[in-house]
């Protein structure tokens, strides 16, 4: 063997918001990220962490397994929300994966998504997260670029896609893409011959001891719509291989996932020999081929909800709000939040044992025969039902979400009906869309809100109508 | 049991002050009720006081209750700060009600104080969630008037009651509340106006919600013993009942009805002896204006689901078979926090004395006051009884 994983799995995840390139060009008078159509926008309670999350849950769906199956987890992605602080933990924690599973994350450019595929065990069965939300300035064509998704492979010596010839290439060339420390955007330094030559020559170094002419798909990094074509020649194949798994055209610059959500459609497409080019920053390159021996279940949870108005893409990607204020009262504080994260990470119930009813959250006496008991967890993570909503318009939500609520306008608050066994239990909880009483919905991991400089995530609604 | 006596009651203009202290709006509301007393009442004979807060702005969270009550100059005086939200206010005349009952005072003033209007939008939206299940409900993003939508939205699922049915409770409580010269919102609103305002959170409308305020009101409750000095014509309390239940509205069995204050109201009527036919006018707490409805409901004044149609026919208007909120309630006299249970003593002190000028109902005998904490973790009602035969002749 080459030491190299074999993929049995993949999902990939897109937000379901979009804006298209005519809303730059009547916004800026041009449109600056040459070869994209439209990109997908994250929501105001989404990021790398969400995404990663949603993308994660689906592949574990498709490869029939729990998150405790995972030995091995990894996550590449150039946008985490927050610095300095490990998020693999959570992460294992929202996916259900044991606590004590070796984790790592990269985080240091594009090319994350594939050195983490490089880098993953070969012999276990391990799941690599890769996720992006890359921003650059509204007025530069990083800002103009910057999409968003997320995907995610399970790696198993099983599976039918392995990887069997990877190769890297790194050469110090700073300045064409990088960010500075306590920054949001992205930045490049426009010296445009510089930064085609670097990307086509770390490619070309990257992909010399590998065969590539043969591909049926080649995923290359696209941080815009026409720079993989630019590599069509050096490894020998046809634009339209590239063209055929790229994702940049609809879904904009996905960074570190760009690569790999090629590589998951290419493997939804079923083609039998796949390509990977990817290059970030510094820079480096590498090139990964795999040659499929059978089907790969593939999951893309892939829906549009709506287009948005440039106006509103700016709400939502924070260019035009300010930070909340936090006065204070009412405070749930980190250590409290965190008590309570196996019901808001993997919806915990407690079921009680004198009278079986269930309780959410579970403490405190039994809500149905009121006896002062020890419950016994529970896992609730089901599609529910909407029981009462309302929608919380400006001015009416609790400062805490007074920020999501400048980026996304209105939002809609449910109580949530949990049915397990006959059971019923619920929970207030937000919808990501729209849902009227009895809409059936399903559990989705978001941002809830940040106070203290912590990002705090838990369970939201997803009506079944946008799934 | 011994018997309690409402002698006085009292209160402050309700609105927003920013040359007012929480201090001086008591002093108001304190003076108002002791010039109440038909007989007068000497400071001095008051044995101990419960004041009714929570505390919006945190200005003096801890021993706010002393904080009044010497500055009023009742030095020495056993006091109790009361939190239960909204209700601390009724809870006030409960807990002083108690101490008479008990034998342990003779004169007891019950009191509530809140200022509201003076800190930021942000903040006051914090401090009006903090009486909400905290780490679930308001951290799925909603403040009251989320919680009070969730119900209505559930009710008009259930009973298929409409906006334009709370839209109405807001027209009738603002005609009252127009004249009552101590309402915040003391003007008429059509149901055109009603029912075009700005959406606060679906289906509740700004004209479906009360008001944020400054305000303070007091009661005077006295034992048997000594009601004679300070009346000829006693209020007797007739009827407690409190009851609590879950904080957050998810932990409840129902969301279209109170339970809290179904049991308060059964609890008073039986301590009464009375049935909800019996009441010639209530004072409900109509913080939003679906909660007047489950109001009428869970008091018995109609079936379940049939609030609705209740105010349709007219019959809870001031000339209709049962007057609720002549005061102009929540909505149009204002929300006081600590202050709106004692406030509503205020007005059926008033209303059973003959003191409530334009807005006089005729004769009444009995009065009820329904106070809810939060969306209904607490609940507390009072059936006050104008004696009409002399004080020997009490039942």
């Amino acid at each position: 063997m080459s030491g190299l994983a074999t993929i049995r799995a993949a999902a990939s995840y897109t937000p379901t918001f979009r804006i298209d390139a005519a809303a730059f060009e009547q916004a800026w008078g041009s449109f600056d990220a040459p070869g994209i159509e439209s990109k997908a926008v994250p929501d105001a309670d989404e990021d790398a962490l969400t995404m990663a999350t949603e993308a994660g849950r689906c592949a574990l769906t498709a490869a029939s397994i729990d998150g405790e199956a995972i030995v091995w987890l990894g996550w590449a992605t150039t946008t985490p929300p927050i610095e300095a602080e490990a998020l693999t933990p959570r992460l294992k924690s929202m996916l259900a994966i044991d606590n004590q599973t070796p984790s790592v994350s990269v985080t240091d450019s594009t090319r994350a998504g594939t050195q983490l595929l490089r880098e993953a065990p070969a012999d276990r069965t391990a799941l690599v997260l890769v996720s992006d939300c890359p921003q650059g300035a509204p007025d530069d064509e990083l800002g103009h670029a910057g999409g968003a998704g997320a995907t995610a492979f399970v790696l198993a010596p099983d599976g039918h896609a392995p990887i069997t010839e990877a190769n890297s290439y790194e050469s110090p060339k700073p300045g064409v893409r990088f960010r500075q420390p306590d920054e949001t955007y992205d930045h490049g330094l426009d010296i445009g011959q510089y930064e085609r030559s670097a990307f086509i020559d770390a490619i070309a170094s990257a992909s010399e001891s590998i065969t590539t002419a043969d591909a049926d798909a080649v995923a290359v990094q696209a941080p815009n719509g026409k720079r993989p074509y630019r590599v069509a020649d050096t490894l020998g194949v046809d634009p339209a291989r590239i063209k055929r798994v790229g994702t940049v055209h609809e879904l904009g610059d996905t960074g570190a996932a760009s690569v790999p959500l090629g590589l998951t459609r290419a493997l939804a497409e079923d083609c039998s020999t796949i390509i990977g080019a990817s290059f970030g920053g510094g820079v480096g390159a590498d090139v990964l081929r795999i040659e499929c021996t059978g089907a790969v279940p593939v999951i893309e949870a892939t829906s549009t909800e709506g287009q948005l108005s440039y106006a509103a893409y700016l709400r939502r990607r924070e260019a035009i709000t300010t930070p909340t204020i936090d006065t204070g009262a009412a405070h749930v504080s980190v250590p409290t939040w965190q008590r309570s994260i196996p019901q808001r990470h993997r919806l915990i119930a407690g079921e009680c044992p004198n009278c079986d009813a269930l309780a959410f959250p579970p403490s405190g006496a039994c809500p149905q025969c009121r006896t002062l008991v020890d419950y016994e967890p529970i896992d609730c993570w089901t599609s529910g039902t909407v029981e009462t909503v309302t929608t919380i318009n400006r001015g009416g939500a609790p400062p805490e979400f007074a920020a999501q609520q400048d980026q996304q306008g209105a939002f809609e608050v449910a109580i949530i009906a949990l049915s397990i066994d006959g059971r019923s239990v619920s929970l207030p909880a937000q919808l990501t869309a729209s849902a009227g009483v009895g809409a059936r919905v399903k559990p989705v991991i978001r941002h809830i809100y940040t106070q203290e400089g912590v990002p705090r995530y838990g369970v939201k609604f997803q009506p079944a109508s946008v799934q | 049991m011994p018997e309690a006596y409402l002698v006085g009651a009292g209160q402050s203009d309700f609105g927003s002050f920013p040359d007012e202290s929480y201090r001086s709006l008591f002093r108001t509301a304190y003076e108002n009720a002791i010039d109440s007393v038909p007989n007068g009442l000497d400071p001095d004979l008051i044995d101990e006081a419960v004041i009714g807060t929570l505390g919006v702005g945190g200005r003096q969270l801890g021993l706010s209750g002393p904080a009044v009550t010497e500055h009023l100059g009742l030095h020495g005086i056993p006091c109790t700060r009361v939190e239960n939200a909204c209700a601390a206010g009724g809870y006030a005349v409960r807990q002083a009600a108690m101490a008479v009952k008990s034998g342990l005072a003779d004169v007891v003033l019950a009191g509530g104080v809140e200022i509201m209007t003076d800190v930021s939008g942000d903040s006051v939206r914090f401090w009006l969630g903090v009486s909400g299940e905290t780490e679930w409900e308001r951290l799925s993003g909603t403040t009251f008037a989320g919680v009070y939508a969730q119900m209505a939205r559930a009710h008009m699922d259930q009973y298929d009651t409409t906006t334009e049915q709370l839209s109405r409770v807001a027209v009738k409580n603002h005609s009252n509340g127009a004249d009552n010269p101590h309402a915040q919102l003391g003007f008429e609103c059509s149901l055109e106006d009603a029912e075009n305002a700005p959406t606060v959170a679906s289906p509740l409308n700004l004209y479906h919600c009360c008001p944020t305020s400054d305000g303070a009101a007091c009661a005077l409750i006295v034992s048997e013993d000594v009601v004679e000095q300070f009346t000829d014509e006693p209020i007797r309390i007739a009827g407690v009942g409190a009851a609590s239940d879950s904080v957050g509205l998810f932990q409840r069995e129902t969301y279209t009805s109170i339970p809290a204050s179904q049991q308060a109201g059964a609890d008073a009527y039986a301590m009464a002896g009375i049935e909800p036919t019996a009441v010639d006018f209530a004072e409900v707490h109509d913080c939003f204006e679906i909660a007047e409805l489950l109001a009428y409901e869970d008091l018995g004044f109609c079936e379940p689901g049939d609030g609705g149609a209740m105010i349709d026919r007219g019959e809870t208007a001031r000339d209709g078979t049962l007057p609720v909120n002549t005061s102009g309630g929540l909505k149009s006299k204002g929300h006081p926090i600590g202050a709106t249970g004692t406030g509503q003593v205020v007005e059926v002190f008033k209303q059973l004395t003959g003191a409530a000028g334009d807005r006089q109902l005729e004769s009444p005998t009995y009065g009820l006051t329904h106070n809810v904490g939060g969306s209904g973790g607490a609940a507390v009602v009072h059936i006050f009884e104008r004696e009409r035969s002399t004080a020997g002749d009490r039942r």
